[in-house]
């Protein structure tokens, strides 16, 4: 008996004596504020996700440090990714939030670019930027068979020449594909494209289906637009049925091109990163507080009444994926140069 | 149609329960103070808003967020008028008749017409908007792109009656505007124009920094040139006052209404908000007036356009972004996140009765409008009269003050600290332009409709090649243009007839009479030559882009060219005449000697650049407070607990408002970088 409480005594003290421990030193996040750095203003889809996160990701990182969220737009999220890898400190306490079109810019020797996409940290990623192809219904296509053989171009809104989507995904799948399209570029975003797809002026356009599917809702559930292709690795969960570009290729090349070019891309297109040189095991903490904040009931409640598309990946797996864009065939990037940039 | 008036009622009943408005009271409020600092736009404000948006249910999330917007474009113009420092980007163009009213002592009078035609104006907007809710779809619908290249055009012929006489310098600067306009990536092929390997440059040049330098700088060196207060003295009777702005706003309903109805539907297309009808409705009181001397100098009409337009604007933008999900402006772009964070879909079905849409909730924001802004005005109507009496402050304790708000104002817009530089840049510009008696509106309106139109036109042409031209809606914006460009011209031809046949000579013939043209210095040639100089840089640059990318710029270049070498020849033989139109314009301004005028220039300029540098060295926090310091208790020599209340002040507004209350990102000073 008092052998049992001898020992009880003792791991209670030991017990208290680490917890003591572990309070004194506290947990390296403890009262500290972590702040995610927006390449956007206020408002558009790279904002609402940062914000969403940043109200929940706090109570999944020992220390509880609050989070805030900063504004930092210009040259298409290019000065805050240059920002995060040039200024920002390797603290673990500023995430970068931007396009990771970029990443795929850097490798077709876009200029401005500063930072070396090899060298950020990543946290990972809630969504992905895969896309579609809408159609209109006054364009008379209805299905991919039929815009194979059609006898005019469709006009579909482009926003400028180096975006992912729009242009690079038009652009890569109308050369690979033969799709006929004509490709009208300059449109300020993908609502004034919607505008004029709804007046007329465009036949459609390729659109991310996280975002279209929310703003594009009225008319694709009505009818007046058609989605008849998707130009993702596997279907979307929500349109089975809809057949994907890379079952149309009929060279080994254009399948290599579609996967690099658009399919990629789009994995690392909504990316949280971390300066290069964070120390990694405050690169683990933000990556399981990511992981946890997506599963948080809270986070899930609020992501469904603002219908947020959640399709995570990991931050492993990011890099991963980051990297090999990097390892790709040279004379196939020349391929993909030439049919993006032109 | 009982469900639309259903609706219409519902809406209006929904604001008026206790959450929705006590929540919509506190946007008001601030809402309130957002418009009265420079340096907190609507927009920032709103996304900072944001997070407490997402526990709110939708028409308290619209009243709250809405009653803020809808009250900002109002008290800016206060701060417009009061210190010729636009208050929000959307009330810059208030300055140019309200400050010098103010500075005749009649700022009161010119706020009383500020609020009550912005009241008018958003009341109509709201109502526009209300009305447009059943044919608004197919409206918009029939625009195209060549239809929204028209518009700028037709926006852009309005450059005549914003240059008053002076129609060759309105020319020259509107082809500065849209020439600037151009800086930044093409927007089709992305390619860098005159970016200067500035990435900051790539998305062009921010209108907030611009038209901040472009008319406070100005103000500011005038006032430190007078050394007295921003009103010249006491006029003596009685101040006129605010009653007599409000009774101006009536008197000139007219005006007032077409210049909502022109800031209601112009801000339906998408790309045009408040910052640009403003002015078209500033050139339209300018163009309607019949007598048009005094227009710049302080006339009320001048006020009265711009406020009605700027708050008709909300009404307008929403028409487009409820119905369409297109926000048409920044501010709307913010209102849209609010939408989604409340799982609203705008489009159709916002204009569907229940239970199908959610038409009450649109109504809802009508009621928003106008009854946030009947709050503010009743309010702000009732301390005007004492508000006003700052104008009577010494102006050496302003000028620190106004500083400040200028470049927290320019920094604020996009937290970047470029845009302090640009402030300096069109500081000078702007003073320049002044002094030579050259027509600044033009430049802005050149400035904020130039991508627009490139962008449009460039896009007719991919989509129907030349065909555009021949589009019905195209056929009658040319018409329109035509009609509004000729008009005047015709109308001043024939009243310049009928003063001719009443034997009166006019003053046309003095200001004609030659002999003493002769080649002579004058610093209008200078400044013709200066433009000259860069336009032919900026050509010759242009020649290294693609065909695409360099079209516009050398088209425009070129035009500004050869309409600046026909100014500058001017300005060179009629040197005389151009010597004494400056001699009178400086003599208009100040009885002080020449001498004083050009010391006190240089100390302003002095001052001005030294708070840049004190920002740039200790960082906002410190380097504001500092110079505050320095600059009333070294400098203007005012006593110790003055000097270090108003430090305290500016302390507590920079370090505790802006940094640790809004969290806004400003830059460390660089001496801490150097520690």
């Amino acid at each position: 008996m008092r052998k049992i409480s001898f020992l009880l005594a003792v791991t209670l003290l030991s017990f208290v004596l680490i917890c003591g421990y572990a309070l004194a030193a506290g947990p390296y996040y403890e009262g500290k504020t972590v702040r995610i750095i927006v390449g956007y203003s206020p408002g558009g889809g790279y904002d609402s996700y940062a914000r969403a996160i940043a109200r929940h990701m706090g109570k999944h990182i020992p220390g509880n440090p609050s989070f805030i969220v900063e504004n930092m737009p210009g040259a298409g999220s290019l000065i805050s990714a240059n920002h995060l890898y040039k200024v920002a400190k390797p603290d673990g306490l500023t995430v970068g939030h931007f396009n990771g079109g970029l990443f795929f810019a850097q490798v077709m020797g876009q200029q401005g670019i500063v930072f070396d996409a090899r060298k950020f940290e990543y946290i990972g990623t809630v969504v992905t930027g895969g896309c579609v192809a809408l159609l209109t219904k006054a364009s008379g296509i209805t299905s991919v068979d039929k815009w194979l053989s059609a006898d005019r171009p469709m006009k579909m809104g482009g926003v400028v020449t180096g975006a992912y989507a729009p242009d690079n995904v038009t652009k890569i799948l109308k050369s690979t594909l033969g799709l006929p399209i004509h490709l009208v570029s300059g449109y300020k975003g993908i609502a004034p494209v919607r505008l004029a797809a709804e007046s007329g002026e465009l036949q459609g356009t390729f659109g991310a289906w996280y975002g279209v599917r929310v703003s594009w809702r009225n008319v694709i559930e009505s009818g007046e637009v058609n989605v008849v292709l998707q130009a993702v690795e596997k279907p979307f969960s929500d349109i089975p049925d809809v057949p994907l570009a890379i079952n149309l290729v009929k060279t080994d090349e254009a399948r290599q091109m579609i996967e690099a070019g658009v399919h990629k891309p789009a994995l690392f297109a909504w990316p949280f990163v971390l300066p290069p040189g964070t120390p990694k095991e405050l690169v683990m903490t933000m990556r399981n507080a990511l992981e946890e904040t997506i599963k948080d009931r809270e986070f899930l409640a609020e992501a469904e009444k603002a219908k947020m598309g959640l399709d995570p990946i990991d931050g492993e797996t990011l890099e991963k994926i980051v990297h090999g864009i990097f390892k790709t065939d040279p004379a196939l990037l020349d391929k993909l140069k030439e049919i993006v940039l032109q | 149609m009982i469900e639309t008036v259903n609706a219409f009622a519902s809406g209006f009943s929904q604001i008026f329960t206790a959450t929705t408005f006590g929540l919509m009271l506190l946007g008001i409020v601030i809402g309130f103070f957002v418009g009265l600092l420079p340096g907190l736009g609507g927009p920032t404000t709103i996304a900072l808003m944001l997070p407490f948006v997402v526990k709110m249910e939708a028409v308290e999330a619209f009243a709250f967020l809405l009653g803020m917007a809808a009250v900002c474009g109002t008290t800016g113009d206060i701060t417009s008028v009061l210190f010729g420092v636009p208050g929000e980007p959307t009330t810059a163009a208030t300055i140019l008749d309200g400050h010098p009213m103010a500075k005749k002592g009649e700022a009161g009078r010119a706020m009383g017409a500020a609020l009550v035609s912005s009241l008018m104006g958003a009341i109509f907007g709201a109502f526009a908007l209300a009305l447009a809710i059943p044919i608004v779809r197919p409206l918009v619908l029939t625009f195209g792109s060549p239809e929204f290249f028209m518009l700028a055009v037709l926006g852009l012929s309005f450059i005549a009656a914003l240059s008053g006489e002076a129609l060759l310098k309105g020319l020259i600067a509107a082809g500065i505007g849209l020439f600037l306009a151009t800086i930044g990536l093409d927007p089709i092929s992305g390619i860098p124009r005159y970016t200067f390997g500035q990435l900051f440059l790539w998305d062009g040049i921010g209108l907030v920094p611009i038209t901040i330098g472009f008319f406070a700088i100005p103000e500011i060196i005038e006032l430190a040139v007078q050394g007295s207060s921003i009103a010249e003295k006491q006029a003596g009777g009685k101040v006129a006052g605010v009653m007599r702005g409000v009774r101006d706003s009536f008197r000139n309903w007219g005006l007032v209404l077409r210049c909502s109805a022109i800031g209601t539907y112009t801000a339906i297309i998408p790309g045009i908000g408040g910052a640009t009808t403003q002015w078209l409705a500033y050139a339209h009181a300018m163009q309607s007036a019949r007598n048009k001397e005094g227009f710049g100098k302080g006339r009320v009409e001048g006020v009265l356009g711009p406020g009605a337009a700027n708050n008709s604007t909300i009404g307008g933008s929403l028409i487009t972004t409820v119905a369409f999900g297109i926000p048409t402006s920044v501010l709307m772009a913010i209102l849209l996140g609010a939408f989604i964070i409340q799982g609203l879909v705008p489009g159709p079905e916002m204009l569907l009765p229940e239970p199908k849409g959610h038409l009450a909730l649109t109504f809802s924001f009508v009621w928003t409008i106008v009854v946030s802004n009947i709050i503010t005005v009743a309010v702000c109507l009732l301390f005007l009269n004492q508000l006003a009496k700052i104008t009577y402050v010494r102006g050496s304790i302003l000028i620190p003050l106004i500083l400040m708000l200028i470049y927290l104002g320019a920094f604020a817009e996009k937290n970047a600290f470029q845009d302090l530089v640009l402030v300096l840049i069109f500081g000078v510009l702007g003073w320049v332009m002044a002094r030579l008696s050259w027509p600044r509106p033009p430049l802005i309106l050149g400035l904020v409709l130039g991508p627009l139109a490139e962008n449009r036109l460039f896009l007719s042409m991919e989509l129907y090649g030349l065909a555009w031209v021949l589009r019905p809606g195209v056929l009658l914006l040319i018409a329109l243009t035509l009609a509004g460009l000729f008009y005047p011209v015709l109308s001043a031809r024939r009243r310049r007839a009928g003063a001719k046949e009443r034997g009166r000579t006019s003053t046309k013939g003095a200001i004609n009479s030659p002999g003493k043209n002769a080649l002579r210095f004058s610093w209008s040639a200078v400044f013709g030559l200066v433009i000259i100089g860069t336009f032919i840089l900026a050509l010759v640059q242009s020649t290294t882009f693609s065909f695409r990318a360099g079209l516009f710029p050398w088209t425009i270049g070129s035009l500004i060219l050869a309409l600046a070498l026909v100014q500058f020849i001017k300005d060179l033989f009629v040197g005389v005449k151009a010597q004494n139109s400056e001699r009178q314009w400086m003599e208009a301004a100040t009885e002080l000697p020449g001498p004083v005028v050009r010391r006190r220039t240089a100390e302003v300029f002095g001052w001005i650049i030294g708070c840049f540098l004190a920002i740039w060295f200790f960082g906002f926090s410190i380097g504001v407070p500092l110079f505050t310091f320095v600059k009333l208790k070294i400098h203007a020599r005012e006593k110790l607990p003055l000097a270090l209340a108003l430090t305290a002040f500016s302390w507590a507004l920079v370090y505790g408002l802006f940094d640790f209350v809004l969290k806004v990102p400003f830059p460390t000073g660089q001496l801490f970088r150097w520690l």
